[in-house]
């Protein structure tokens, strides 16, 4: 068994300790929010926050996140009071919404390190295929 | 404002509907709870999947319903992904039942031959508008009806509908909120006068409502086909044959750590795929990576057809290439006057076009590559099949399917259940893109879920998803156009691709597939004398529907010869086309007009190392002109700044979505310009994943502007129409920069793409 602690509640979960944190979180726990894109670290779509920091979870080892805090987009507020989540709203960025929770992932953890406007934009440099990204850098923009 | 997906039990509705006519507007009112009110939509996009077993031919396919609580739902039968429909089929249905935008939801339909329709052809909103706003008025019309006979008042004008309340007029402090009224309005007589909105006094249409999808689109709820997750689910990966066209030799063993394994066959015959060949096989496993890893690694047999050799891009090109010269070629345009067949003007034309023409001004070839679609959602599809002994008794699935009536009838098809036991739930999708129209995926799926009977979803790893698209045609295209005087005389234009109509089998031999020529036809330019054909290309390659389909290819090829000829006539590009739309389509030129002021300034103080280019098309009858502003800060790269796009779509539902289509219809076209490509070696696909299928990054969007033309035209499509001018409107910008022309794509071939 697996220790897990993910948005704040633990978990023991029974998997390959080389199973990517991805698919843990979406098919053991249920935690769909977390996108599989590419599988190659290259899309960004997989985004979560561990201890604050941004990682890809479709390469992460889930034997790896144990005695770490995992926070999903699920745990990123209860009631998508994020400033983040806020301005993805306000200026209406989703298309069909699919790499938004990694962007929103990305963004966060962004801003927890202290970074504005532009530097958030740097650690976000993922791939969307509906064009987004016009909305997205104005969303950004006010953060 | 709440939007509900998977739970909409329309099922007894559509059975109540079934036993009843239409009326002669095309509506059916019943009373199922309250007031529900269906109504005929025209019931295909462009691309509609014939599809056995139901027939929607004679039924309503939408509807509304107002509950006695009040709550007031609009059932969407279509697909959201990612194009606003779902908001704006909503927000017309607000418009003239006089309800706020906070007081409608939107609820998916499970499919339904009364609800549901294919999405496609950039049609979802645009071919809906005038019965959606018929609809939304015959409900309100039959809740003031029943407001007038509660009142015992029969002068309709002594009641006004507002904010989801029938006001007596005579004395306000009288009202009745819409879910008192629902049950007796369903047993009213619809009157003749619908009292439609006058389109100068709408509240809600024309206006940016944010959508009703973003929420769930900002915290993880909503709800993808790949999200389903089930209590008891097992998980499945999909590996197909490497080589297209290549089949099972046999069933290989169950590999440890399995759960099982499940050949799979093809849904429908595609180039070198033919139908209901054993053309994959699935691993099932206790979570999607396992099922990955074990089908990666399990050694298969397969059996490859000598053909499939020959499914192969240097070969398919080469073919192209031979068959463009010497290819029987079917005229496209102009028709044939009443004195000819087809066959006896085809000569005389080419006769009258080549005088003209003499020896050609610019005579060039242009080539287009096979695109894959690569939605960001991976094709996936989960079933739940019960069974009572050996006997299926239920099938429920969940896909992200731009037809869920294709879905339906394909699970008939392999269950042989009747449609009543038969449940589908579209999911939002992660992109369509013209790709989750096809069942190939569905009907894997169904079969897996046949043979484990628990509850399955089956995943395409990226790189099958890649390997194993019907993927945008190649296409090859050769222009001949004579100048004289700065004005196109003589105009020849002959395209070679494969049929996607014919590779469905819908295409009667000799016709010309109108998709192949789209672009090509109906230009807005005056050319003189001048033909237009298509020599169909056979080849293994299976081909789809890729958002725009053949106006992707064709408004390449004609803005780049246009600004070939503009730069021989030495006129600036904008002059030279207004120069051949004197007289011609108004809304061509004033498209053309208010991007050439729009961007004018920029252009006329560009950087030096800058240079601009522009392309004018339309597609599913919407006009969009693009200008781009680009710079090579170094061989090999390209950088693009700025695009300017100005789009007239008829009346417009939501100014946000039609900007947030063409922001996304301008990176699509973006992405396939500059980097895309499916390449094929000896029948296997070489690009399996985004590191060698490069696409744009956010740092490198370029900044767009959209100007939205003011209209009281019917409305038109806008999904598709943001793609076709980007391409050639970038390869003029280059031509002008370079003193090179770019007559193949994409610009940067082989492209890779580091990790982040």
């Amino acid at each position: 068994m697996i220790a897990l602690n993910v948005n704040g509640k633990n978990y023991n979960v029974d998997v390959d300790p080389a199973t990517p944190l991805l698919w843990v979180l979406r098919d053991v726990l249920g935690l769909t929010g977390t996108k599989y894109g590419c599988g190659i670290e290259v899309c960004g779509a997989c985004t979560v926050m561990i201890d604050g920091q941004r990682e890809h979870s479709c390469v992460f080892d889930v034997s790896s996140a144990t005695g770490k805090k995992v926070v999903t987009i699920e745990g990123l507020s209860v009631d998508r009071s994020h400033p983040a989540q806020q301005a993805w709203i306000k200026h209406q960025v989703p298309q069909c919404g699919y790499c938004q929770p990694g962007m929103i992932m990305a963004c966060a953890s962004a801003m927890q390190a202290g970074h504005y406007g532009k530097e958030i934009l740097s650690e976000m440099n993922h791939i969307c295929i509906c064009g987004t990204y016009s909305r997205i850098k104005d969303a950004v923009g006010e953060l | 404002m709440t939007t509900h997906t998977n739970t909409a039990p329309t099922q007894e509705i559509a059975a109540t509907l079934a036993t009843h006519t239409l009326n002669r507007r095309g509506f059916l009112k019943f009373s199922a709870n309250g007031l529900a009110l269906a109504f005929a939509l025209p019931l295909i996009g462009r691309v509609e999947e014939a599809s056995a077993a139901i027939t929607t031919q004679d039924l309503a396919n939408a509807y509304i319903h107002v509950s006695p609580n009040g709550s007031i739902t609009l059932a969407f039968g279509g697909a959201e992904m990612g194009q606003g429909s779902m908001s704006g089929l909503a927000q017309i249905l607000a418009e003239e039942l006089m309800v706020d935008w906070t007081q409608i939801s939107v609820m998916q339909a499970v499919a339904n031959p009364v609800i549901s329709y294919t999405t496609g052809g950039s049609s979802a909103v645009s071919r809906r508008f005038t019965t959606l706003r018929n609809a939304g008025a015959a409900a309100r019309e039959l809740l003031i009806a029943a407001a007038m006979q509660e009142a015992g008042d029969s002068n309709r004008d002594n009641f006004k509908a507002e904010h989801a309340k029938i006001i007596y007029l005579p004395d306000t402090q009288v009202w009745w909120d819409y879910g008192e009224l629902a049950s007796a309005a369903a047993g009213m007589t619809l009157p003749n006068d619908l009292r439609l909105t006058n389109p100068a006094n709408f509240r809600l249409i024309g206006k940016p409502l944010p959508r009703v999808d973003i929420p769930a689109k900002v915290d993880g709820s909503a709800k993808f086909g790949i999200d389903i997750f089930m209590p008891g689910m097992v998980f499945a990966a999909i590996k197909h044959c490497p080589t297209i066209g290549g089949t099972l030799a046999s069933t290989p063993a169950k590999p440890a750590g399995a759960l099982a394994v499940v050949a799979c066959t093809a849904s429908n015959t595609r180039g070198a795929v033919i139908a209901n060949s054993k053309n994959a096989v699935a691993v099932v496993a206790s979570n999607s990576w396992l099922a990955f890893k074990l089908a990666k690694k399990m050694a298969v047999s397969w059996s490859l057809p000598v053909s499939t050799a020959a499914v192969d891009s240097a070969q398919i090109l080469a073919y192209a290439q031979a068959q463009l010269v010497s290819g029987a070629a079917l005229v496209a345009e102009p028709l044939p006057p009443a004195s000819y067949t087809p066959q006896s003007y085809a000569p005389v034309l080419a006769a009258d076009v080549a005088n003209t023409m003499g020896v050609p001004t610019i005579d060039a070839t242009y080539s287009v590559p096979y695109l894959a679609h690569a939605t960001m959602e991976v094709l996936n599809c989960t079933v739940n099949i019960v069974y009572a002994g050996d006997s299926p008794v239920s099938c429920e699935i969940w896909a992200p399917t731009q037809s869920a009536t294709a879905v339906a009838a394909n699970a008939a098809l392999l269950t042989q259940l009747p449609a009543t036991a038969i449940v589908v739930h579209t999911t939002f999708l992660g992109g369509g893109l013209g790709r989750k129209i096809e069942q190939d995926y569905i009907w894997q799926a169904i079969q897996v879920g046949m043979a484990v009977r628990k509850p399955v979803k089956l995943t395409w790893m990226r790189e099958e998803d890649f390997g194993h698209d019907q993927y945008r045609p190649l296409a090859l295209s050769r222009v001949k156009a004579k100048l004289a005087g700065g004005l196109i005389q003589a105009w020849s234009y002959r395209t070679l691709s494969q049929s996607i109509t014919a590779q469905r089998g819908r295409l009667s031999a000799g016709s010309v597939d109108s998709q192949a020529v789209e672009g090509a036809i109906h230009l807005p330019y005056a050319l003189g004398k001048y033909l237009v054909e298509w020599v169909p290309l056979e080849a293994g390659i299976p081909v789809g529907y890729w958002r725009s389909v053949g106006a992707s290819i064709n408004s390449f090829v004609v803005e780049s010869m246009m600004d070939e000829l503009a730069m021989a006539a030495g006129i600036d590009p904008f002059r030279f086309r207004y120069n051949h739309l004197v007289g011609g389509d108004a809304r061509a030129i004033a498209t053309l007009q208010a991007a050439d002021v729009l961007s004018s300034s920029w252009r006329k103080q560009l950087p030096a190392g800058h240079a601009w280019g522009v392309a004018l098309a339309q597609a599913f009858g919407t006009w969009v002109c693009e200008v781009v502003e680009i710079s090579q800060p170094a061989a090999g790269s390209l950088r693009v700044h700025r695009v300017d796009c100005v789009v007239d779509c008829g009346t417009v539902i939501n100014p946000g979505s039609v900007e947030a289509q063409m922001q996304g219809g301008i990176l699509h076209a973006l992405n396939a310009t500059l980097w895309g490509e499916a390449l094929f070696k000896a029948g296997v696909a070489t690009k399996l994943n985004f590191n060698n299928s490069r696409v744009m990054r956010l740092s490198e969007m370029p900044a767009v502007r959209v100007q939205i033309m003011p209209s009281t035209n019917a409305p038109s499509g806008i999904g598709e129409p943001g793609v076709p001018p980007l391409a050639p409107a970038l390869a003029n910008a280059y031509a002008r920069l370079s003193g090179t022309r770019i007559r193949k794509l994409p610009l940067f071939a082989n492209a890779t793409m580091g990790g982040l």
